[in-house]
């Protein structure tokens, strides 16, 4: 059997929980604790400390691990554990927190500096009507315009799906065609 | 929901653009120490905009006025609501988005273009504002800005108005002043000298709009900056062929 891993991760309350439990084959294993700053508590009650995981079954001998990582940076520890290893991760951002802009940023650095997989950024909550535009965000995140952006809402799968065909489809334009299958 | 932050995290000069690039429709709700800011936003558009003062909610600002007084925010806290049904207000921003970003530009590099005190002097001459319909409802002026106000309307001169009210000079001022935020009245030129034919020539507003043109664009430069530079000493991704990536694709299609 072969695994492959992907990371979600992203700032405090992106809602990278929500996105795994939209299309993880599996009930999503979290690892969610009342939240006990105040500040943290306005924007959610539970929070996840360690990681959530959830399955994707690609075919009888490959399973997709979606791994997600806790949003505090007081819990970045555990970021380098879960990258190790990774094909690829979702950057999640808030569509409408653009405070959480600046912490989305340095959570951008940290991961390049912790694996050179590929990556895409899942601007969430775009159903809101008072969405900022993908354009804005990537102007704020000081996004290349060879990194994906894509408009995203968590609690739908099929948005997911999306994001994940986003993932896919940017691994396979850095990757170079004549590999052999991965070797595990 | 709602798009929440401070102007810190976001400034209003960008919220405006972003309203526009939607089109969005709401209110936006600002909160700087006493003050609240309330803007209108139509279809992308700014329409109305006032600020209030103080648990007595006083009007101190409106419309056009009010923008640019809350562009000079810096720590204000803001919250956008999504409401379709705000195209029912009557519309009393006429200017652009853009010109008012551009005069709030201006006033926070030059604060003295803000409230035109050095510009008031016995002098000046007063007249009231043609207001739109309705558009004076929900502003409460105090005991001294309704006495100026009840000698302005018949176009006197600053000085014929403190005779008038016996009121003093700086209080004067600083109540015209006030009378010009909300919009009520407008500084006119003074009145030629009377010809015995033409005693009736009326006066000509001297409040000329400046027109700052509708095509600025955007700096973009900074969406190019910032490419992450991966480490070399970094991990590197398990290699995956083509072919897996392209049946992990299907698989995630077929969900």
């Amino acid at each position: 059997m072969q695994t492959l891993k992907i990371v979600i991760t992203g700032g405090y309350a992106a809602g990278k929980t929500q996105f795994i439990r939209s299309i993880s084959d599996i009930d999503p294993i979290s690892t969610d604790y009342a939240v006990t700053l105040d500040e943290e508590r306005a924007l959610k009650n539970q929070t996840t400390v360690a990681l959530d995981f959830g399955t994707i079954a690609i075919n009888d001998q490959v399973t997709l691990y979606l791994f997600g990582t806790p949003g505090q940076e007081r819990f970045d520890f555990m970021w380098e554990h879960l990258s190790i290893g990774c094909l690829g991760y979702v950057i999640m951002v808030d569509s409408c927190r653009p405070g959480h802009f600046v912490e989305t940023r340095r959570l951008m650095d940290r991961f390049s500096e912790l694996t050179d997989a590929p990556f895409v950024v899942a601007a969430n909550k775009q159903d809101d009507p008072t969405a900022l535009p993908l354009s804005y965000i990537r102007r704020r995140l000081e996004l290349p315009l060879t990194i994906p952006i894509i408009a995203c809402v968590a609690t739908e799968r099929e948005s997911v799906k999306q994001v994940l065909l986003a993932l896919l489809q940017h691994i396979l334009l850095l990757t170079p065609d004549e590999l052999d299958p991965v070797s595990s | 929901m709602a798009l929440e932050g401070t102007l810190q995290d976001m400034s209003l000069s960008d919220l405006i653009q972003v309203f526009r690039m939607g089109p969005k429709s709401g209110v936006l709700l600002l909160r700087e120490q006493i003050q609240h800011g309330i803007i209108y936003v139509s279809n992308g558009r700014m329409i109305d905009a006032l600020i209030l003062r103080g648990s007595e909610r006083t009007i101190v600002a409106t419309a056009d006025e009010a923008v640019i007084q809350m562009l000079t925010w810096d720590n204000a806290r803001f919250v956008f609501q999504h409401n379709p049904y705000v195209h029912t207000r009557p519309i009393r921003i006429h200017r652009d988005g853009e010109q008012l970003i551009l005069e709030g530009m201006a006033r926070r590099a030059d604060p003295t273009r803000a409230i035109p005190y050095h510009s008031i002097t016995l002098d000046t001459y007063l007249q009231l504002s043609p207001l739109p319909n309705n558009s004076g409802s929900g502003v409460k002026l105090n005991v001294h800005q309704w006495r100026i106000l009840s000698q302005v309307a018949s176009q006197k001169s600053l000085r014929d108005v403190c005779e008038a009210t016996k009121m003093e000079r700086t209080m004067a001022i600083r109540t015209v002043v006030e009378l010009l935020s909300l919009g009520v009245i407008e500084v006119v030129a003074p009145p030629r000298p009377q010809k015995v034919r033409h005693p009736e020539k009326r006066a000509v507003a001297t409040t000329a709009r400046c027109d700052f043109g509708s095509d600025m664009q955007r700096d973009d430069a900074s969406m190019t900056n910032g490419v992450h530079g991966f480490g070399t000493e970094t991990k590197a991704p398990p290699v995956i062929s083509h072919t897996l990536l392209n049946a992990i694709k299907r698989r995630i299609h077929a969900l």
